[in-house]
C-alpha cells in the first residue's frame, strides 16, 4: 500500500527562485531589446509563461527562464517583423568582402536597433548569445540553409549601417 | 582571421529591473501560482451586483448581519472579511435579487453610522406584519405600523443600527403577456393551504417566495414560483390544485363525465372560460379555456 502523497505544484519553486532569476532575465532582455518598457513586458511574459510551463514538468532554473525569454524576445522580434515587412524596402546587398574592423559594442548596440527585426534577431541569437547556426534555426523555424543565407544578408546590413550607410 | 562579429557576444549580465516592476510583477506570479487555490479558498463573495447596491456604515456589523438575517430576512453571501484589529471591513448580503455591503465605521474614510438622520431603505417582505413583530423583538423601534395603503400593506421600522426599513408587501411583477398555453398544457397552479398567513411566512422564509393580494378573499398571488401560482387560504382539498388548458371547454367536460369525472359548471373570469372537475378518483382541478 502506498501512502497519499501531497504533489507540491512545481510552480512553487519559480516563487522561490524569482528574487535570484529576476536580474538575470532582466539583464538578458534589456541590452537585447535596449528599451526598458519592453524589456519589463518580456520579462512579465517569460515569467507568467513559466508559470504553465513549469506545471508541464520544466525543469525550474535561472538558465531555463532565460531560454523561456529568448523564446519571447524571438517572438517579439517575428511580431515586429511582420508590422515592418510592408514599410521595408526589400533592398539585400549580395555578399561582399571579408571585413576585419573592429566591432566597438556599444556602437553595435546602436547598429542593432536600427536593423530589421529578422536581422536583428538573427544576429543576437548567432552572436550576443553565442548559440550554434542550428540553434539559431531552430528558433527561427528556418533550415539551417536558410539561417545562414540570412546570417549573411544580416551581417551585409549590419555592416552597411556601422559603415554610416542606410539600411 | 577571427570573426569581427564575435565582439559582439554578450554573456549574461544581471540588472536589477526598477524595485516597483519587480513587486508587481512577484505579485503576478504569486496569483498565477496561487490561482488554483484562490478558487476554493476564496472568502469573498462571488455576489451577482445590481446597477445600485447600497453600502451600509454599522456601529456592531456582526450584530447588524445577524439582525438583518433574523429579522429582515437577508441571506449572507460569503465570510466577512475581517480586520487586523477584529473589525469587520466588508460583508455582503442578499435580500431577495438586491444585494448591500456594509462595514463597521472607519471615520478616517468617513464611513460613519447614521446617528442624527437615517438613511431608508423600501424592502419587500413576505409579510410585513410578522416582519415587524421580528424586527422590533430584536431591538428595532417600530416608526409606523403596518398599515394598508394604496400601494399594499407598509409599515416603517429603525433598526438598531441606525438605518430606517420602509417594509412593503411585494409590488405585482410587471404582467408580461405570455403566450396562451396550450390544449393539455398547464395553466395555473393553486397552493391550498388552511391558513395562508402561516403559509406565506413559512414558505416565503423558506423559498423566499413573496405575495401580493390576488383577486379573491385570502386568496393570494405568487411571485418567484417561475409559473402562474397562487396561494388560497381556507380551502377544503389542500395541497397544489392545477388548472389544466383546454381548446373547448364544453367538449372537454362532456369528457370529464364520460371517464367516470366529475364536471363543474363553465363560468365566465376575466381570464377566460372555468370550471371546477373532479377526476375519477377525486382529485380536483380546473380546466380553462382560454
Amino acid at each position: 500500500m502506498s501512502e497519499p502523497r501531497a504533489h507540491p505544484d512545481p510552480a512553487f519553486a519559480l516563487l522561490e527562485l524569482y528574487e535570484a532569476a529576476l536580474p538575470q532575465v532582466y539583464g538578458y532582455l534589456l541590452p537585447r531589446c535596449g528599451n526598458r518598457t519592453q524589456a519589463e513586458e518580456l520579462t512579465s511574459e517569460t515569467f507568467l509563461a513559466a508559470v504553465k510551463a513549469a506545471r508541464e514538468g520544466g525543469p525550474v532554473s535561472t538558465p531555463w527562464l532565460i531560454g523561456i525569454a529568448r523564446h519571447k524576445l524571438v517572438d517579439h522580434w517575428r511580431r515586429q517583423e511582420r508590422e515592418q515587412r510592408g514599410l521595408r524596402l526589400l533592398y539585400e546587398d549580395p555578399l561582399n568582402d571579408p571585413w576585419d574592423r573592429e566591432i566597438n559594442a556599444l556602437q553595435a548596440q546602436a547598429v542593432l536597433a536600427e536593423l530589421a527585426a529578422h536581422h536583428r534577431s538573427a544576429l543576437t541569437l548567432r552572436y550576443l548569445d553565442g548559440l550554434p547556426v542550428a540553434e539559431v534555426a531552430k528558433h527561427l523555424d528556418r533550415t539551417i540553409h536558410a539561417t545562414e543565407a540570412l546570417l549573411t544578408r544580416a551581417r551585409t546590413a549590419f555592416k552597411r549601417i556601422h559603415n554610416g550607410g542606410h539600411r | 582571421m577571427t570573426d569581427p562579429f564575435k565582439a559582439l557576444r554578450l554573456p549574461p549580465t544581471p540588472m536589477n529591473p526598477d524595485p516597483a516592476f519587480a513587486a508587481q510583477l512577484r505579485d503576478q506570479l504569486e496569483q498565477a501560482v496561487l490561482e488554483p487555490e484562490q478558487k476554493t479558498m476564496t472568502t469573498h463573495a462571488e455576489t451577482k451586483l445590481s446597477t445600485l447596491t447600497p453600502y451600509l456604515a454599522v456601529t456592531d456589523a456582526r450584530a447588524a448581519i445577524t439582525f438583518y438575517v433574523e429579522a429582515l430576512g437577508a441571506a449572507q453571501q460569503g465570510q466577512p472579511i475581517i480586520m487586523d484589529d477584529g473589525k469587520v471591513g466588508h460583508a455582503e448580503l442578499t435580500f431577495g435579487d438586491a444585494t448591500i455591503m456594509l462595514a463597521e465605521e472607519f471615520p478616517e474614510l468617513g464611513h460613519t453610522a447614521p446617528t442624527t438622520s437615517y438613511p431608508s431603505y423600501r424592502l419587500e417582505v413576505p409579510d410585513v406584519d410578522t416582519t415587524i413583530t421580528r424586527a422590533v423583538a430584536r431591538g428595532a423601534e417600530l416608526l409606523r405600523p403596518a398599515t394598508n395603503t394604496d400601494h399594499g400593506k407598509t409599515g416603517t421600522i429603525l433598526d438598531p443600527f441606525g438605518h430606517r426599513w420602509l417594509l412593503a408587501e411585494a409590488t405585482p411583477a410587471p404582467k408580461t403577456p405570455a403566450p396562451a398555453p396550450s390544449h393539455g398544457e398547464l395553466g395555473y397552479h393553486t397552493f391550498q393551504v388552511p391558513d395562508a398567513e402561516a403559509a406565506k411566512t413559512f414558505y416565503g422564509a423558506l423559498l423566499g417566495w413573496h405575495f401580493t393580494p390576488g383577486r379573491v378573499e385570502n386568496g393570494w398571488q405568487i411571485e418567484g414560483t417561475g409559473g402562474m401560482a397562487g396561494l388560497w387560504g381556507g380551502q377544503g382539498q389542500t395541497g397544489w390544485k392545477l388548472m389544466y388548458a383546454v381548446q373547448d371547454l364544453n367538449a372537454a367536460l362532456r369528457t370529464v363525465t364520460n371517464q367516470g369525472g366529475t364536471a363543474g359548471k363553465a363560468e365566465t373570469q376575466p381570464y377566460g372560460l372555468s370550471a371546477e372537475c373532479t377526476d375519477n378518483q377525486g382529485i380536483e382541478f380546473w380546466l380553462w379555456q382560454p
